[in-house]
């Protein structure tokens, strides 16, 4: 009886399955099947040579995604410093004024992201929106801090704020209180109880947003090109230029892969060390 | 009373009829549709709403792309069946285009007359909007030269154009200019500040040459963006005084809006015969559609209407010389403010000195070699 239900639940489910397999899993395979191809060929029917990974090598486009992967660990860790307290008012303090604040953040991401961050760009230049009034009220003035990696990083943690926010706010809400008035009971410091109290218990929040952070500012494209004017030459950049102006598609997908397979290794490893029926409030 | 599961079945009927009508649909209306993929300006209003309503039974849509090879990418990509017009770059259309026989060559009898009424660069006709073969490819209309932009303030138009690309490598400019991100237009003008010949191979010592000539650029560049609002209010703040990679069709919105400090300028010297500017044509093809609309040669007439020329030239966002301006019935649109902008006093002369963008034949090693220099 549970295996004819089980193959009656696995047949209900095949429909979506064949779905998932051809929006979200072939074009992954298409872009494998690029990356091996000759160069500048634009059909899949040639013999597979690996000829971009060579020239990933030698033009040293590593240096753009350690670029890539060293902006979006830094804009992680600066949104997990940021929304700590803010997630730990929202679990634990707020109460019904938590309400508020996530329809704050929430309402932002109904403004695309792309007109977002023209606001900022236009907030931010020189004679924009903050030089130019603080100039004319003041004479004061400061250059601006467009067109450099700071602001890149400013840009992705604006833009991905709710995505560290919201699981951290989960995490702590599964941190017993009586477990932190106990420690402070048996004289915990504050400093201690948050390293060893809240901190381990809130790590699936602490997983999840992270993960979900990194793995969006290491592709993310946007901030770079808005904020950072192309200054900054980011791995996404690349991919963008291999496809376009380059026309070449087996080194975009090349590239493409390379940071797809990279971040799934980086993410794989502490997923697989999370219990992530814990953060969904399943108990086991 | 109508089961679940009888409506489920009945939905997915039709959902299966449809899927089976829609390609026969499609085909019946293609004479009636028209769909162009373009640089901003033929996809306005002011182009399309007349066109629209002296056909008022067919679909006309535009899309505006960010980049050439954008659009044509999505050709390439399996959008050939959806577009009839792609209006890009006359060394795209030349280079990529009809290699790849992605556009379909126009009917020369139809077309042809059309260039006597053109400037006369054009009227000759225009030698670059033809295939090697002898095909039309597509029909040019709007152009400008295209090197670089200064503020006439800071840096007099004269003394700008005596020093050409060499104002980017004087170390007192160092911090002073900005590099406006466009890669294939940086590729070029690299090549001519490096005192190479961007349209011939760019090998051994010449391309050791062009890669430290990017490294002296890019390490001299103020700012680097590919946003050309950004680029000019940095030139009109006095952020910086001058821009690598620029032309009329950058400085122009600042001009129409009084900046008439910034100014587009083409080098008076360069490396390839005497010339160091570079001019930029845009040519609408026929896209090879299997199944193509009967408008699309059609339209292309249309667009050499005297008041369309004028609205394709002055559309939002840029304003830029167009071909027709040959014809005095367009010249007479034009007020004095409008060719200000376009800078139409010095347009012949610039000419004169402008090398024809084309095919680069080192590009794909010369743009490893600028990227591997902006990556630092």
């Amino acid at each position: 009886m549970q295996r004819l239900e089980s193959r009656l639940g696995f047949l209900s489910g095949l429909p979506i399955l064949i779905l998932l397999l051809l929006a979200f899993i072939m074009p992954l395979f298409v872009v494998a099947g690029f990356a091996i191809m000759p160069q500048k060929v634009f059909e899949l029917t040639h013999l597979p040579d690996f000829s971009s990974f060579a020239v990933i090598w030698e033009q040293g486009y590593y240096r753009s995604l350690l670029r890539s992967l060293g902006l979006a660990f830094l804009t992680t860790v600066i949104l997990f410093i940021v929304c700590w307290p803010l997630a730990y008012g929202m679990a634990k303090v707020f109460g019904r004024f938590t309400i508020v604040i996530t329809l704050a953040v929430v309402l932002i991401l109904f403004v695309s992201e792309n007109i977002r961050l023209f606001g900022w760009s236009l907030s931010l230049m020189k004679g924009g929106l903050i030089e130019g009034y603080l100039r004319s009220w003041t004479g004061l003035s400061f250059e601006t801090p467009l067109y450099d990696w700071p602001v890149i990083v400013f840009g992705m943690a604006y833009v991905y704020f709710p995505f560290m926010l919201f699981p951290l706010a989960q995490g702590i809400s599964l941190v017993p209180d009586d477990a932190r008035l106990a420690a402070s009971d048996l004289g915990a410091s504050p400093a201690r109880i948050l390293f060893e109290i809240e901190m381990p218990l809130a790590a699936p929040g602490i997983m999840v947003g992270s993960l979900l952070t990194f793995v969006l500012s290491a592709g993310a494209v946007a901030e770079a090109k808005l904020l950072g004017g192309r200054s900054v030459v980011v791995l996404t950049d690349d991919v963008e230029s291999a496809f376009t102006f380059a026309q070449n598609w087996p080194l975009g997908s090349a590239l493409s892969l390379m940071l797809i397979g990279i971040v799934a290794l980086l993410v794989l490893v502490p997923v697989s060390r999370v219990n992530l029926d814990a953060i969904m409030g399943r108990k086991r | 009373m109508i089961t679940r599961r009888q409506f489920s079945l009945g939905a997915a009927g039709l959902a299966g009829l449809s899927a089976f009508s829609m390609p026969g649909r499609a085909l019946a209306e293609r004479s009636n549709q028209l769909n162009i993929l373009c640089w901003e300006g033929y996809n306005s209003d002011t182009v399309l709403n007349p066109y629209r309503a002296a056909h008022p039974g067919a679909t006309i849509r535009a899309e505006s792309g960010t980049s050439d090879p954008e659009m044509i990418n999505r050709l390439r990509a399996g959008e050939i069946g959806t577009w009839d017009l792609i209006n890009v770059n006359q060394p795209w259309a030349r280079g990529e285009l009809i290699r790849d026989a992605l556009i379909r060559p126009l009917n020369k009898e139809r077309f042809l007359p059309w260039f006597d009424k053109m400037t006369p660069e054009f009227a000759k006709p225009y030698a670059l909007a033809f295939a090697d073969n002898g095909d039309l490819l597509g029909m040019p209309q709007r152009y400008g030269p295209f090197s670089f932009v200064v503020n006439t303030d800071r840096i007099s138009q004269d003394s700008a154009e005596e020093q050409g690309w060499n104002l980017f490598l004087d170390p007192a400019m160092k911090g002073r200019y900005g590099l406006l991100t466009y890669d294939n237009w940086n590729v070029i003008h690299l090549c001519l500040a490096a005192g190479l010949d961007p349209f011939k191979p760019v090998e051994g010592a010449d391309a050791d040459r062009f890669a430290e000539t990017c490294r002296q650029i890019v390490a001299g560049a103020r700012l680097m963006t590919d946003d050309l609002v950004a680029m000019n209010t940095a030139l009109i703040n006095g952020e910086i005084d001058a821009y690598f990679t620029g032309g009329t069709y950058t400085a122009s919105p600042a001009r129409y809006d009084g900046a008439t400090f910034v100014r587009a300028i083409t080098p008076r010297s360069g490396p390839v015969g005497g010339k160091g500017g570079v001019v930029w044509v845009e040519l609408t093809s026929a896209v090879n559609n299997p199944d193509p609309s009967g408008l699309a040669e059609d339209f292309l007439e249309f667009v050499q209407k005297p008041e369309i020329c004028k609205a394709v030239a002055f559309s939002e966002g840029t304003y830029n010389p167009i071909a027709q301006m040959g014809n005095p019935e367009v010249m007479a649109l034009f007020d004095a403010e409008m060719l200000e902008a376009i800078q139409f006093d010095s347009l012949e002369a610039e000419l004169s000195r402008c090398l024809e963008f084309d095919v680069v034949p080192s590009y794909d090693a010369l743009l490893a070699a600028y990227v591997a220099a902006r990556r630092g």
